[in-house]
C-alpha cells in the first residue's frame, strides 16, 4: 500500500521512474489495479465528508423550490398569463420536472448521489484506464512500440494519480475543474513513452490515438442513431 | 520554505543561474507547483477576507435593492449629460433593472433560508472554499495552454522533458502575488496589468533556460498557441458568418 502510495505521488510529479518502475514489475496489472481502486475509493470517501458539510449548510432544497415558485409568480410575464388555466397547468407539470433536474445538472449537494460514488466511482476509474490501456497498446503496438499488454496497463494505471487532487474536495464548495482531464493526458504520455520506449512523436501518437478513436466511435454511434431516428419517426409520419 | 522565496525573488529579478538551477533539479515541478499554489493563496487572502466579511453582514433585500436603484439614478445624474446616451438608454436599463429585481430577491431569500448548520459556518466554509480553488483555477488555465506551449517548444527544437518545461514555467505566477491588492479600485487592477506583463516575461525566460533555446524560439512557442486559438476563432465565426449570408 505504502509504494502505491509513493508510486502514484511521484508519477503526478510526471517523472519517469515511477513509470519505468511499474513497467519492470513483474505483477504491474494486479498492482495497477490495486491503485486505481485504492485512489477512486479514497477520492469517493473524501467527496462523500465535503458533499456532507456542503448538505449540512445548505438550505433545503424543498424551502428554495417554494422561494423559487413564490418568485416565479411576482415577474410580469407570469402575471400576464396565471388567468390561462391551460398555462397554470402546463407550468406546473414543467416546473415540478425541471426541480427534479436542474438542482442536481447545478451542483446541488445530493447525499445519496456522494454515497453512491463509493461504488460508482472505482468501477468507472477502473473501466476507464481498462478500456484506454487496451486501445492504446494496440495503437503503441502499432507505431512500434515494444511494450507488453501487461507493462502498458501497469504504466497507464498511473496515470490515475491526477485525481489525487480532487482529495481537496474534502472542503466544501471547493472546485478543483478542469485541471485533472488534463494532467491525466499528461500521465498517459509520460507512461506510454517510458512503457514504449518512443521518442516524444510517437508517445504522442500513441496518447491521443485512443481519444480519437473514441471521437470517431462516438460521432458513428450518433450518425446511425439520427438515421435510425430519422427511419423510425420519418416513417411514422408518412404513413 | 526559506528556498522557495529564494526563488521567487530571484525569478523576478530574472536572475539567469536561479533559472538554469531550478531547471536542473529533479524536483522542478514540485517547486515549481509549490510557488503557484503559495502564490495563489497569498494573492488570494484579501479576496477570502472580503468574502467572510461580507457573507456575514445581515442582508435587507429592499435597502440594497433601493441603493442599486440610488446608485443608477445618480449614475444617470452626473455622468448622463457627458456621455451623449441614446434617449431610450436610461429607460433600457431601468426596465432591465425592474425584469431582474424579482430574481435578485429571490436569489437573496434563498440566501437567508435556514441550514442544518448554523450560518457562519456555511459562510466561513464557502469562502474557505472559493479560496482555496484559486490554485485550481490557476493550474488548469497554466496546465491547459501548457500542453499547447510545450507541443509548440517540441516542434521547434525544445529539449527539455514534460516535467521540466511545466516545473520552469510554474514560476510565471511569481509576480502574481501583486494580486492580493486586486480589491483596491484602480491601483488593483493596473497592478494586475503589471504582474500578467511580468508573468509572461518570466514564462518565456523559463522556457527558454528549460528547452535551451534563445529568446526568440521561446516567444514564439509562447505566442503560437494563442495565435492558433485567435486564428481558429476568426475562422469559426467567418464560417458562420458566411453560413448566415447563404441561409439567408
Amino acid at each position: 500500500m505504502k509504494t502505491l502510495i509513493r508510486l502514484a505521488w511521484e508519477a503526478l510529479f510526471l517523472s519517469e521512474e515511477p513509470y519505468a518502475e511499474m513497467r519492470d514489475s513483474p505483477n504491474a496489472v494486479p498492482r495497477g489495479l490495486g491503485l486505481v481502486v485504492l485512489v477512486a475509493l479514497a477520492v469517493a470517501l473524501v467527496g462523500l465528508v465535503g458533499g456532507t458539510l456542503e448538505w449540512a449548510t445548505t438550505p433545503d432544497m424543498r424551502d428554495v423550490q417554494k422561494v423559487v415558485l413564490e418568485g416565479i409568480k411576482q415577474m410580469d410575464w407570469y402575471k400576464e398569463l396565471q388567468d390561462n388555466p391551460e398555462f397554470r397547468e402546463q407550468f406546473t407539470q414543467q416546473f415540478e420536472m425541471g426541480w427534479r433536474i436542474f438542482p442536481q445538472l447545478f451542483g446541488a449537494p445530493n447525499l445519496a448521489t456522494a454515497g453512491l460514488q463509493i461504488a460508482l466511482l472505482p468501477l468507472r476509474l477502473v473501466l476507464t484506464w481498462f478500456l484506454y490501456g487496451l486501445v492504446a497498446h494496440l495503437f503503441a503496438r502499432l507505431l512500434g512500440g515494444q511494450g507488453g499488454l501487461g507493462q502498458t496497463l501497469g504504466c497507464t494505471a498511473l496515470a490515475v494519480a491526477p485525481q489525487i487532487l480532487n482529495l481537496a474536495t474534502f472542503f466544501p464548495y471547493l472546485v478543483v475543474g478542469g485541471v485533472v482531464g488534463t494532467w491525466t493526458i499528461l500521465c498517459r504520455y509520460v507512461a506510454l513513452k517510458t512503457c514504449h520506449r518512443f521518442r516524444w512523436g510517437r508517445a504522442l501518437a500513441a496518447t491521443l490515438l485512443p481519444y480519437v478513436a473514441l471521437a470517431v466511435v462516438v460521432s458513428l454511434f450518433a450518425c446511425l442513431g439520427g438515421v435510425v431516428g430519422a427511419l423510425i419517426f420519418g416513417g411514422g409520419t408518412t404513413q | 520554505m526559506k528556498e522557495l522565496f529564494q526563488l521567487g525573488r530571484d525569478t523576478l529579478l530574472f536572475k539567469h543561474e536561479a533559472y538554469v538551477q531550478h531547471v536542473a533539479r529533479a524536483d522542478a515541478l514540485k517547486r515549481g507547483l509549490a510557488l503557484l499554489v503559495l502564490v495563489t493563496l497569498i494573492a488570494g487572502i484579501a479576496s477570502l477576507v472580503v468574502n467572510f466579511a461580507g457573507g456575514l453582514r445581515p442582508t435587507n433585500v429592499q435597502a440594497e435593492l433601493r441603493e442599486v436603484e440610488e446608485g443608477l439614478q445618480a449614475f444617470f445624474d452626473d455622468a448622463g449629460p457627458f456621455l451623449n446616451l441614446p434617449p431610450d438608454f436610461k429607460k433600457g436599463v431601468y426596465q432591465g433593472f425592474r425584469v431582474a429585481r424579482p430574481g435578485i430577491e429571490m436569489g437573496m431569500r434563498i440566501a437567508d433560508l435556514p441550514t442544518p448548520l448554523p450560518k457562519p459556518v456555511g459562510i466561513a466554509l464557502s469562502s474557505l472554499g472559493k479560496f482555496l480553488s484559486l490554485p485550481f483555477n490557476r493550474l488548469a488555465g497554466w496546465i491547459g495552454y501548457g500542453v499547447w506551449v510545450l507541443l509548440a517548444a517540441k516542434l521547434l527544437g525544445g529539449r527539455a522533458t514534460i516535467a521540466q518545461t511545466l516545473g520552469a514555467t510554474a514560476i510565471y505566477a511569481v509576480p502574481h502575488v501583486l494580486d492580493i491588492l486586486g480589491p483596491v479600485p484602480c491601483l488593483g487592477g493596473l497592478l494586475g496589468l503589471v504582474a500578467t506583463v511580468w508573468g509572461i516575461a518570466i514564462y518565456v525566460k523559463a522556457l527558454a533556460v528549460a528547452n535551451e533555446f534563445g529568446v526568440g524560439r521561446a516567444t514564439a512557442a509562447t505566442v503560437l498557441p494563442a495565435l492558433l486559438f485567435t486564428a481558429l476563432a476568426l475562422l469559426g465565426m467567418l464560417v458562420l458568418f458566411i453560413l448566415s449570408l447563404a441561409l439567408g
